[in-house]
């Protein structure tokens, strides 16, 4: 199919291969955009959201508060993943329920919305990879590229696709935390005493209003007596929890739920971070080598040197009432902290990739028409390196998650009322041993889930893009027991 | 036929393309501080006509691939000048280097590590285009077809990835990318070694189609001599930083005047296999870049070195005399390398520890006359005394003729044919000469 289009014309830039036939990608088109739409506001709302909390960051916080009420607007718009369609709260006046979807019991009602923001995102990701498809079949002009060949690797790896559907269970999680919930964070865990909630009181077959802080005195896990919400039950207000409540009586799914957040914001951030300041220092060093080499060894050395727990606790202490602090209940200072001590890491696990590049002769060859050192890098050096990155990024970065937990469960984490795993598990500790067991289990088996899934997905990237490493690799176990360090 | 020439005299009747400059070209690579810098190029003169090919040969190590990066300022000349059409490039920097990068362009060894498999063909032909910024997108589109087609290759070629091709076919859109701004003068490095033989021809006669097409002048570097006899109108022939003899490549060829050439040359397989040639076998390896000899670089291995007048010996006492030196020599350089003399002190390093045993291996089965021995000794307390630089200082001293003292010059030694060497100088038996008299057969009568 490729060859007639070949022999037409050889020289046509992207741009006029898509007029010439653009079926297939208007198709592909409408279909994106269809599912953008369903959750447009979601998206306006988060990125108007982001906007404003960064300007609100500058001084003067100019346009601050217009993004702010913008994104307020938006998030008031109906779209599909939305509590208020299918909303899962109400209360059993004796014969129905009332309030919920369709009338369904409340564990149904969550259940389905759950599984419609999965299926949302199956279909979302689903239909970017058909785009890749679409782009290859009809508009590379390419018939074969190396990256086909690594793609290919993914796809039959089992293992890395493992990982990479946790991590994307995960992500989703995260992302849409507000939804999955049985109920948010702002109500529940954040301040209890500012909203109200109806419930049917069965002995005098009234409805009462009471608020969501009384409630959860009354739907506590405490380990002994009547007084343990467990998992998928109901508690005595008719709210459902799939994962049980916490000793306070909060919802523990949104715990977790909103705790997903803050450890892929950390993990993800720092490794962002961590990564390009990598990335920056291999390449510059594996091309002018010498003086800079010999710095950034002596640098990394250093930081490598110090020990990594006691700087972050120390700087929590430091920082404790400065500002940065502040950020997202600490989460900033986290991600400033973990990119700083992992950075050295990440560059050694790329250096030696970079100086290899760095030999061959087509940066030679580059220097010799005289191309800039940037664009060598950038162009000729760093596509070989970046997949090594990924590999050990998401390697640490289940350390970093594993970092983070430690220093909540520790109390020198993320402050409360912010959700956090480590702390959950730090709160049930005392309760692993009672009915009240869920409470310290289903985070712990979460946080190692989340990074089995991590180490998996990095196997799968490795055995894509160097088939030949297969099997010879001690990287793996090491990084992973040295992430527990912090 | 021996006259002595202080500057180099340009030797070809077209015009001079690049003239070269007593260029030296020095790097340090990394290692220890203070550790004593690579002479990869030590001192070079020639120059190249416009539209001919210079062959450039020698073996692995002998600096000859510096040399051609040298000349298109892929390497920092340490001192000298190249000039190319009057300009000293060495001189160059910043926007005017850049400009004149595209005179200059380099076809390079591997075509496996050449081309960045992460691009189609098209974008690595296209890449030194969008550099110089040569025409719209479109024009810069249809250059590389047409460049595509010069070098043999199909248009459709342009978005096929270096992957799907052959080494040969690797090669060619290395030349297109190398002829892409239509260079004057053309670097090629060992271009066909890493070639099947059978595509090594088709790449030849490209190159020479092309040459002839456009005009290019041609720096051919290799170590394969029947390939520089085919290609080739003059050749340089390298040993150590050093050229050692430049000339039309046939006359080269069938007369070579330095005792370096025809060793080397002596190497290759006589077409015919009735006459009997004995082979120069040169002894010894060449010396480190590092460590250069004084005098002449070809010195510690030279089969016709010139003796001290003062020292009567045979030559089986002189062989012995030299492997001892040599022994020496890698022993005071051993001594420079902390890693040597740290595995010495761990006891690794036996083998040379004992001096006497130095002595008694290299000369137990030649009868030295007095003063040699008397010399042999003296050395060989300095060594028991650990002190290898001094044995060496003084058996250079004493042993050492003018080839170890003296640089040579480049003499004329035949029409455009230049040898680096003191023998032949009017009050010295000349190389051939003396090879016959030292018991080797030789190409000439
Ligand atoms: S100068 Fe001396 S050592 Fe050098 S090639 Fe001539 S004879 Fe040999």
């Amino acid at each position: 199919m490729m060859e007639t289009e070949l022999t037409e014309d050889i020289d046509q830039p992207l741009r006029d291969r898509l007029k010439a036939h653009p079926g297939p990608a208007l198709l592909w088109g409408a279909g994106l955009c269809l599912l953008l739409l369903l959750e447009g506001p979601t998206y306006l709302d988060g990125l108007l959201g982001a906007i404003g909390f960064g300007l609100g960051l500058l001084p003067g916080a100019p346009g601050a508060e217009a993004f702010a009420s913008a994104s307020a607007f938006f998030s008031e718009l109906p779209h599909l993943l939305s509590r208020e369609l299918i909303p899962n709260r109400g209360y059993y006046d004796g014969s129905a329920w009332q309030g919920t979807f369709l009338g369904l019991e409340p564990k149904y009602a969550w259940l389905i919305r759950f599984l419609l923001v999965y299926a949302y995102v199956a279909v979302l990701l689903g239909w970017l990879w058909y785009g890749y498809v679409t782009f290859r079949r009809h508009y590379r002009a390419a018939d074969w590229t190396p990256t086909d060949d690594v793609i290919d690797r993914l796809r039959s790896h089992y293992w890395g696709l493992f990982g990479l559907a946790v991590v994307v269970f995960f992500i989703t999680m995260a992302a849409f935390a507000p939804v999955v919930g049985p109920t948010t964070a702002e109500e529940n865990i954040q301040g209890p005493y500012s909203h109200d909630m109806q419930y049917y009181d069965a002995d005098t077959e009234t409805v009462e209003t009471i608020t969501i802080g009384e409630a959860n005195l009354g739907s506590a896990s405490r380990g002994s007596g009547d007084s343990n919400v467990g998992i998928w039950s109901y508690d005595d207000f008719g709210r459902f929890h799939p994962v049980g409540t916490l000793v306070s009586g909060k919802d523990l799914f949104t715990f977790l739920a909103f705790g997903a957040r803050v450890s892929l914001f950390i993990g993800l951030g720092s490794m962002a971070i961590a990564g390009f300041i990598a990335t920056t220092l291999a390449l510059v060093t594996a091309y002018y080598k010498g003086v800079a080499d010999l710095i950034v060894v002596l640098t990394s050395d250093s930081v490598q040197a110090m020990p990594a727990l006691l700087l972050v606790i120390l700087a929590t202490v430091v920082f404790k009432n400065h500002w940065i602090a502040e950020l997202y209940n600490g989460a900033m200072l986290f991600i400033l902290l973990f990119a700083l001590i992992r950075w050295p890491g990440l560059w050694r696990a790329v250096r030696g990739p970079a100086l290899q590049v760095g030999e061959q002769e087509w940066v030679d060859a580059a220097k010799s028409y005289g191309q800039r050192p940037t664009v060598i890098m950038r162009k000729h050096m760093a596509p070989y390196i970046l997949g090594y990155l990924l590999v050990y990024a998401s390697l640490t970065l289940g350390g970093v998650i594993i970092s983070v937990s430690a220093l909540s469960f520790l109390g020198l984490g993320i402050t409360a009322p912010t959700p956090e795993w480590g702390r959950a598990i730090n709160i049930g500790q005392q309760y692993i041993a009672s009915q009240s067991w869920h409470i310290s289990l289903i985070p712990g088996i979460l946080i190692t889930l989340v990074v089995t899934g991590f180490n998996a997905l990095s196997d799968g990237i490795r055995d894509a893009i160097d088939p030949q490493s297969e099997g010879a690799e001690g990287g793996a176990a090491g990084a992973a027991a040295g992430g527990g360090g912090g | 036929m021996s006259e002595s020439v202080v500057d180099t005299v340009s030797h070809q009747t077209g015009e001079t393309l690049v003239d070269v400059q007593d260029l030296k070209t020095y790097y340090e690579d990394g290692g220890l501080l203070g550790s004593d810098p690579v002479k990869a190029v030590d001192g070079v003169n020639f120059e190249i006509a416009r539209g001919e090919t210079f062959g450039l040969v020698g073996e692995s190590g002998c600096g000859k691939t510096t040399l051609g990066r040298t000349l298109i300022q892929l390497e920092t000349a340490t001192s000298g000048a190249v000039s190319f059409d009057g300009t000293d490039i060495t001189e160059l920097s910043g926007g005017d280097l850049k400009e004149w990068r595209r005179n200059a362009q380099m076809v390079f060894q591997d075509p496996e590590s050449s081309l960045n498999d992460r691009m189609t063909v098209g974008e690595i032909i296209r890449e030194p285009l969008d550099v110089h910024e040569q025409g719209t997108a479109r024009e810069r589109r249809e250059k590389v077809r047409t460049l595509l087609d010069q070098v043999g290759l199909m248009p459709e070629h342009y978005y096929r990835y270096p992957h799907q091709f052959s080494g040969g076919q690797r090669q060619r859109i290395g030349i297109a990318r190398a002829l892409a701004l239509e260079p004057e003068f053309v670097v090629l490095d060992e271009p066909v070694s890493a070639l099947d033989v059978s595509v090594q021809a088709q790449i030849l006669n490209l190159l020479e189609e092309l040459q002839e097409e456009f005009g290019l002048t041609y720096l051919f570097i290799a170590h394969d001599l029947s390939v520089v006899r085919h290609i080739c109108d003059r050749v340089g022939v390298m040993y150590l930083g050093n050229l050692m003899e430049v000339g039309p490549t046939e006359q080269l060829f069938q007369s070579p005047e330095n005792p370096y050439t025809r060793a080397l040359l002596s190497a290759i397989p006589e077409p015919d296999p009735t006459v009997q040639v004995d082979r120069i076998t040169l002894p010894g390896s060449p010396p480190s870049p590092r460590d250069p000899p004084e005098g002449c670089p070809f010195a510690t291995r030279c089969p016709v070195r010139i003796r001290p007048e003062d020292i009567d010996a045979s030559d089986a006492v002189w062989d012995r005399i030299r492997e001892f030196r040599d022994v020496i020599r890698e022993r005071s350089r051993a001594e420079q390398s902390v890693g040597e003399r740290l595995k010495e002190r761990l006891g690794f390093d036996t083998a040379l520890a004992d001096s006497e045993e130095i002595v008694e291996e290299e000369f137990d089965d030649v009868t030295l006359p007095p003063d040699v021995q008397e010399h042999v000794e003296q050395a060989a307390t300095y060594l028991s005394d650990g002190d290898p630089d001094a044995a060496r200082a003084y058996l250079r001293e004493v042993f050492g003729g003018q080839c170890d003292t003296e640089t040579p010059q480049y003499y004329d030694v035949d029409d455009r044919q230049m040898s680096f060497c003191h023998r032949h100088a009017q009050e010295h038996v000349s190389p051939g000469e003396e090879l016959r008299q030292r018991g080797y057969d030789t190409h000439d009568g």
